[in-house]
C-alpha cells in the first residue's frame, strides 16, 4: 500500500482496468498516480517491446503515454497528466484494434 | 482592451517565480493571464494535492511558509486569468505581440503584449546501464507523487545520484511512512566539504536550506537509512522492472533490492519555449542544458519576452520568486504602469541568495562522478537510440558537425519528448569528440510543438 492513508482524505474510489485488470483509483488523481500506486510500473512499450515506465512525473519525457479508450477510438495520452476517470480504459503494451 | 483575447501579460508557469509576477503586474493594473500544465498553480516545489483530497499539514515546513503565502495570495486574487491544465505548445513574436498556441483544457490562441516564461526545470535524464526499466525515475518524479498525490512511488525505494535534494527527498519519503532502503552519493564526504568551502561563509546569510541538509541527514541517521558517500551506481537490473540498484563502493560492486529507484544528478532549465522564439541562450553549468540569457530586469533578447526563475539557470524557489518580483516589476514599468514593489530593493533581495546558491551548485556537480554508460544503453528514450549509434554517427560525420547533424542521420532527439531527455547528453557527446566546448556546438533547433499534441487539435 503506497497510498499515504494518516492525514490524507480522498473522495471514494472507482474502478478503472490496466490492460483488463482492474485497480482502484481515487477522484482527483492522475493514470500515473494510479497505477504506480498499484503497482503497475510498465506504461508503454519500446520497440523493441522492452516495458518502460514514467521518469518525469511533469509532462515532460513523454515515456508515460498509454493507450485510452475514447468515444472515438484508442487515444494516447501522458498518464501523469490525465485524470482516472470512472471505468476508464487503458492499455500499455500494443495499439489496441 | 482592443481585442478581447489579448492581454497585456501571459505568463507561462504557474510556479513561483510566474507567480511573483503576477503579483506585480496585477497590481500595476494590467491585465495578466497565466498558463501551466498542472491543474492548480504551485509549480512542482507547491506541486497542490487534487482539489477533492484533504491533506492535513500539507508543506507546513518553515523553508516552504513564504512560497505558501505567495499561493495563497495568487489563488485568492480575482483578476488573474488562470489557464490550468493547459500546455503551451507554441509562441511566435508577432509585430508588437506574441502570439501563443495552447493546448489541454484551455486549448486555441492566444494574445499578449509582454510574455514571462517561467517554466522552471526538470530533472536532467542521466543515461546509465538499465535506466529506461519501470521503477526508475527522476527524484523530481518521486517527490511530486508524494506532495500531490500522496503516493509514495514504490518501497523499498534507493535515492542516488549527487544532488543533496535527494537528502530532502529521503525525510520526505520516512516522515511519509516509506521505506528507503539507502541514499547512495557518488561524492566522497570530503570532496562535498571541499567544494563547498569557498562559498559557505556567503551562504551563511541564508542558513536555512544549509540547515534543512544537516537536519535531514539526522533524521537518517535515526532511522538508520544508510547515507553512503562516495557509493557510485553502476546500473539498474530486473526482469521488466527495476529489481536491484548496483553500486560501487570501496572498490567492490554491491547490489541492493528496490522496487524503485529515484535518481537526481541536477536540474536542467526548460529551454524549448525561449529557444523556440529565438531568445539568446547559453550552456548552463555545472549540470548543462541551456539557459535564457537576459538583462538586470529579466529582458530577454527578443523585446517583450521575460524570462524568470529556473529559466534562466537553476537556482532554486527563493530566487526564483525574487526573479518574478523582478520580471514583474519590469512588465510593468515597460507598459508604462508601476509595480508596487521596488526595483533596486527586489534586485537585492535576489543578490543575497547568490552565495548559498553558488554553494549548491558546487557540491551538486556531477563532474567527475558521472554514472557510466555502456554501448548498449539507450542515450534517446524515445526513437530507442544506443550510445553505440550514437557515437558511430559522430564519429562518421564532419569535425564541425552539430547536434542536428546527428539527429538527421540517427534519428536521435526525433521522438515525443523533443530532445529534452538526450539533447544535453549529445552536445556533451559532440564536444568531447570535437575537444570544445559544449558552447561551441549548436543544439538542435527547437520545432513547434513543444509537447505532443493530439492529432484533433492540430487538424481543428
Amino acid at each position: 500500500m503506497s497510498r499515504l492513508v494518516p492525514g490524507v482524505t480522498r473522495p471514494a474510489p472507482f474502478a478503472i482496468a490496466i490492460d483488463g485488470a482492474m485497480i482502484p483509483a481515487h477522484p482527483g488523481e492522475t493514470l500515473a498516480a494510479a497505477m504506480v500506486a498499484a503497482g503497475a510500473y510498465r506504461m508503454r512499450d519500446d520497440r523493441s517491446g522492452a516495458p518502460r515506465g514514467m521518469l518525469c512525473n511533469m509532462g515532460t519525457c513523454s515515456e508515460c503515454f498509454v493507450w485510452i479508450a475514447m468515444e472515438d477510438g484508442w487515444r494516447r495520452r501522458r498518464a501523469c497528466l490525465t485524470l482516472a476517470e470512472d471505468g476508464m480504459r487503458i492499455a500499455t503494451h500494443e495499439a489496441p484494434l | 482592451m482592443i481585442d478581447p483575447a489579448l492581454f497585456d501579460i501571459a505568463i507561462i508557469g504557474g510556479g513561483p517565480a510566474g507567480q511573483a509576477a503576477a503579483q506585480q503586474t496585477l497590481a500595476a493594473g494590467l491585465s495578466t493571464t497565466m498558463i501551466d500544465e498542472q491543474a492548480r498553480p504551485g509549480g512542482q516545489i507547491l506541486r497542490q494535492p487534487p482539489p477533492a483530497f484533504a491533506v492535513k499539514g500539507w508543506m507546513a515546513g518553515r523553508l516552504y511558509r513564504p512560497l505558501r503565502r505567495l499561493l495563497a495570495q495568487t489563488e485568492a486574487d480575482a483578476r488573474l486569468k488562470w489557464r490550468g491544465a493547459t500546455s503551451v505548445a507554441g509562441i511566435e513574436r508577432i509585430g508588437d505581440h506574441f502570439r501563443l498556441t495552447l493546448s489541454g483544457t484551455h486549448g486555441g490562441t492566444l494574445l499578449a503584449r509582454r510574455v514571462l516564461i517561467a517554466a522552471g526545470c526538470y530533472d536532467m535524464p542521466v543515461a546509465m546501464p538499465g535506466w529506461t526499466l519501470p521503477g526508475v525515475m527522476s527524484a523530481g518524479a518521486v517527490q511530486t507523487m508524494l506532495k500531490s498525490q500522496q503516493v509514495v512511488a514504490g518501497q523499498p525505494i534507493v535515492l542516488l545520484g549527487s544532488h543533496p535534494l535527494l537528502l530532502v527527498l529521503a525525510t520526505q519519503i520516512l516522515d511519509a511512512g516509506g521505506e528507503v532502503a539507502a541514499v547512495l552519493m557518488p561524492q566522497t564526504y570530503g570532496r562535498m566539504v571541499l567544494a563547498a568551502l569557498p562559498y559557505l561563509a556567503g551562504a551563511m546569510f541564508t542558513p536555512g536550506p544549509l540547515m534543512a541538509a544537516g537536519a535531514a541527514m539526522a533524521r537518517l541517521r535515526r532511522a538508520g537509512v544508510p547515507l553512503m558517500m562516495g557509493a557510485r551506481p553502476v546500473g539498474f537490473t530486473g526482469d521488466g522492472r527495476l529489481e536491484a540498484v548496483d553500486y560501487a563502493w570501496c572498490g567492490r560492486t554491491h547490489r541492493i533490492a528496490a522496487q524503485a529507484a529515484a535518481v537526481s544528478y541536477g536540474f536542467l532549465p526548460q529551454s524549448d519555449l525561449p529557444r523556440q522564439v529565438g531568445a539568446a541562450v547559453r550552456w548552463a553549468r555545472p549540470a548543462g542544458g541551456w539557459e535564457t540569457i537576459c538583462d538586470g530586469a529579466m529582458r530577454s533578447s527578443i523585446p517583450g519576452l521575460y524570462v524568470a526563475g529556473e529559466t534562466t539557470g537553476v537556482a532554486g524557489a527563493d530566487a526564483a520568486m525574487a526573479e518574478g518580483t523582478i520580471a514583474g516589476i519590469a512588465m510593468a514599468m515597460d507598459a508604462g504602469a508601476r509595480a508596487p514593489f521596488d526595483m533596486a530593493r527586489a534586485q537585492a533581495r535576489r543578490a543575497r541568495l547568490q552565495p548559498f546558491i553558488n554553494l549548491l551548485r558546487a557540491v551538486a556537480d556531477p563532474g567527475d562522478v558521472w554514472p557510466l554508460a555502456t554501448p548498449e544503453t539507450l542515450l534517446c528514450r524515445c526513437e530507442d537510440i544506443s550510445v553505440a549509434q550514437v557515437a558511430a554517427t559522430i564519429d562518421r560525420l564532419p569535425a564541425m558537425a552539430d547536434a542536428s547533424a546527428v539527429k538527421h542521420r540517427c534519428r536521435i532527439g526525433m521522438g515525443l519528448c523533443q530532445g529534452r531527455s538526450c539533447e544535453h547528453a549529445l552536445v556533451r557527446r559532440i564536444a568531447a569528440a570535437r575537444g570544445c566546448d559544449p558552447d561551441a556546438v549548436a543544439p538542435f533547433r527547437t520545432r513547434f510543438p513543444a509537447r505532443p499534441l493530439p492529432f484533433d487539435e492540430i487538424i481543428g
